[in-house]
């Protein structure tokens, strides 16, 4: 509850600091706009020369995509501006008001800056998700529904403890452009369906660097019965992947040295 | 006793590497670590309702102390209880009781008024509603900032703004508070009011204050007790009255001359030296030889005014950071 109360005023700060730099805040809700009509476009061109992709046809493909604009939106809305400044704070010692408050560290610098832009587009992101559904030959079922919104939350929170494990080796290594670069490069197997990945990388990108859970998995509820083990599976990754984080966080500030003043 | 320290120490492994690219590749095949000892065998203990002020030069130690009580870095070795918690462990118990207030790092929303960040530090101290509402009206009013509380942070001036931090790190009243270079930067005028509501602070509430400040003006103003702090060891610990009279034994005589003679005669060493400047001589003495100097000095000179100094406490901290008690 109180974390709650917490993150309301987050919220409240974002959205009345967004508001003071409009042409800002517009200029950034554009850009994104831009970026989902890329993708979209992108697979809508490579449809005109195939029928189907790693066996999904064009609609059930984007479905895909817009699941995967709805992970991205939320998570640039909730995540992606804290992850963007976490390696600074650590690296100049910023992280050290941060700990002297009482609660929990993970919590305030996971969570503090809401990106009030990102989440118009959000919205976008909803009504284009919506959109690819009516074209899907589907037939509307309430359980699916919920099933499909929580498998996206749980895709975001997967993709938001994946890139803490990139980020927290900057406690040790005070540079991690290279591990940031890395989490990058991996994250485009995120936009692609995870049927293309075959053998050992398919694998390693459902188990280890599970980056094809994220959006492959919530998507396929609406064009493939859902089976128990798929679920079980995507669960069961995400518990583990956030112990592994959350271990490997605290020997990171063990280790934090703090830049002096 | 309420901050304890006991036999602390920390290093930190620095890498090292040799100038230019050479060298940079070659700290990427085999790096040499250099270990840094920050602190060394540090023993200390600190009463509630005590301001200590915290010295030593660039990197002797003093922000790696307060950052170690503060449970920011955990340390090599030693034992620390502050409260009686262990600092490191970071319980929200003891977080919600100390305060740490860095000079150089504000911990305000930059972009709303402070009044903003306070409801959100009621929210994450767990500030009663009454609490809050007194600690506001006392603070803004012996800070005098009433009116700059609604204004964005980022447009108030830097004094402005190190008031709104303090104000912002005192509200859940802290019973200890770690002060690291509170005035720097400000300007006199500044100085002195943080000072004088520092003063007023401790006088009412009764908190520890460790303080650390560059400004001796700060330490003489605020502590009685100071911790000197050189390359990691603690070389004093006690009144800082007691180092000035230990340095004032040391005297400077200026006299004034009407003119200054061609041939500038010299003084005996053991008896002290002087220092020549466009209208006076600046005899420099202990207290012990002070007469004898002067007789000396008298029959040279017919000065039309002499005055007698102790050294500047600045220049008396130095001195002993330097070469320590002779």
């Amino acid at each position: 509850m109180r974390y709650l109360r917490l993150y309301l005023h987050f919220l409240r700060f974002s959205f009345s600091r967004a508001l003071q730099f409009r042409l800002d805040f517009f200029f950034k809700i554009i850009m994104d706009l831009i970026f989902y009509v890329v993708n979209i476009g992108f697979y809508k061109i490579l449809f005109l020369s195939t029928p189907s992709l790693a066996g999904w046809s064009e609609s059930q493909t984007i479905v895909f995509v817009s699941s995967y604009l709805l992970v991205d939106a939320l998570h640039m809305t909730v995540f992606a501006s804290n992850m963007w400044w976490l390696p600074f704070y650590i690296n100049r010692g910023d992280l050290d008001s941060y700990l002297t408050r009482p609660v929990s560290t993970l919590f305030l610098i996971s969570l503090r800056e809401f990106a009030a832009n990102s989440f118009i587009n959000l919205l976008f992101a909803i009504g284009i998700f919506s959109w690819a559904l009516t074209q899907l030959d589907y037939s509307y079922n309430l359980t699916d529904f919920l099933l499909y919104v929580g498998l996206i939350l749980n895709g975001v929170l997967l993709h938001y403890v994946l890139q803490m494990i990139f980020i927290i080796p900057v406690f040790w290594t005070q540079s991690n452009r290279g591990f940031n670069d890395f989490f990058f490069s991996m994250g485009i197997s995120i936009e692609r369906p995870d049927l293309i990945y075959k053998g050992p990388l398919r694998w390693v990108l459902t188990f280890i660097l599970p980056f094809a859970l994220i959006v492959s998995f919530p998507a396929r509820i609406f064009f493939e019965t859902q089976s128990e083990s798929l679920l079980m599976h995507l669960f069961g990754v995400t518990v583990v992947m956030w112990v592994i984080m959350l271990t490997f966080w605290r020997k990171g500030l063990k280790a934090y040295s703090s830049a002096s003043s | 006793m309420a901050i304890k320290v006991r036999n602390l120490s920390k290093t930190f492994k620095v890498a090292t590497k040799e100038p230019g690219l050479a060298g940079s590749i070659k700290s990427l095949v085999r790096r040499k670590y250099l270990e840094k000892t920050a602190l060394k065998n540090v023993s200390l203990d600190i009463q509630q309702g005590e301001m200590v002020g915290l010295i030593g030069a660039n990197g002797a130690g003093k922000t790696t102390l307060v950052k170690i009580l503060a449970g920011i870095i955990h340390p090599s070795q030693g034992e620390v209880s502050v409260l009686g918690f262990n600092p490191w462990d970071r319980s929200d118990e003891l977080r919600r009781l100390m305060a740490l207030i860095m000079g150089q790092k504000a911990q305000l929303w930059y972009d709303l008024p402070a009044l903003d960040s306070y409801m959100l530090l009621k929210e994450i101290y767990q500030i009663e509603d009454t609490l809050y509402k007194s600690q506001i009206e006392f603070l803004a009013d012996v800070l005098n900032i009433k009116d700059q509380l609604k204004v964005q942070v980022r447009k108030l001036s830097l004094g402005e703004r190190m008031k709104v931090e303090l104000m912002g790190a005192l509200l859940h009243r802290p019973n200890v508070v770690y002060l690291d270079e509170p005035t720097i930067g400000l300007d006199l005028m500044a100085q002195k009011a943080v000072r004088g509501f520092l003063k007023n602070y401790q006088k009412e509430f009764k908190p520890i204050i460790l303080l650390t400040s560059h400004y001796m003006e700060d330490i003489k103003e605020l502590c009685q007790r100071v911790v000197l702090i050189k390359s990691g060891e603690l070389i004093y610990d006690g009144a800082l009255s007691t180092i000035q009279k230990n340095f004032g034994e040391q005297k400077r005589v200026s006299l004034s001359l009407d003119q200054i003679p061609e041939l500038r005669p010299d003084i005996d060493p053991l008896l002290g030296s002087f220092e020549w400047h466009s209208d006076k001589v600046i005899l420099s003495t202990t207290r012990q030889n002070l007469n004898a100097a002067m007789e000396y000095s008298m029959k040279l000179f017919t000065p039309n005014d002499i005055t007698i100094q102790d050294p500047s406490i600045e220049e008396v901290i130095e001195s002993y950071l330097r070469k320590g008690f002779q």
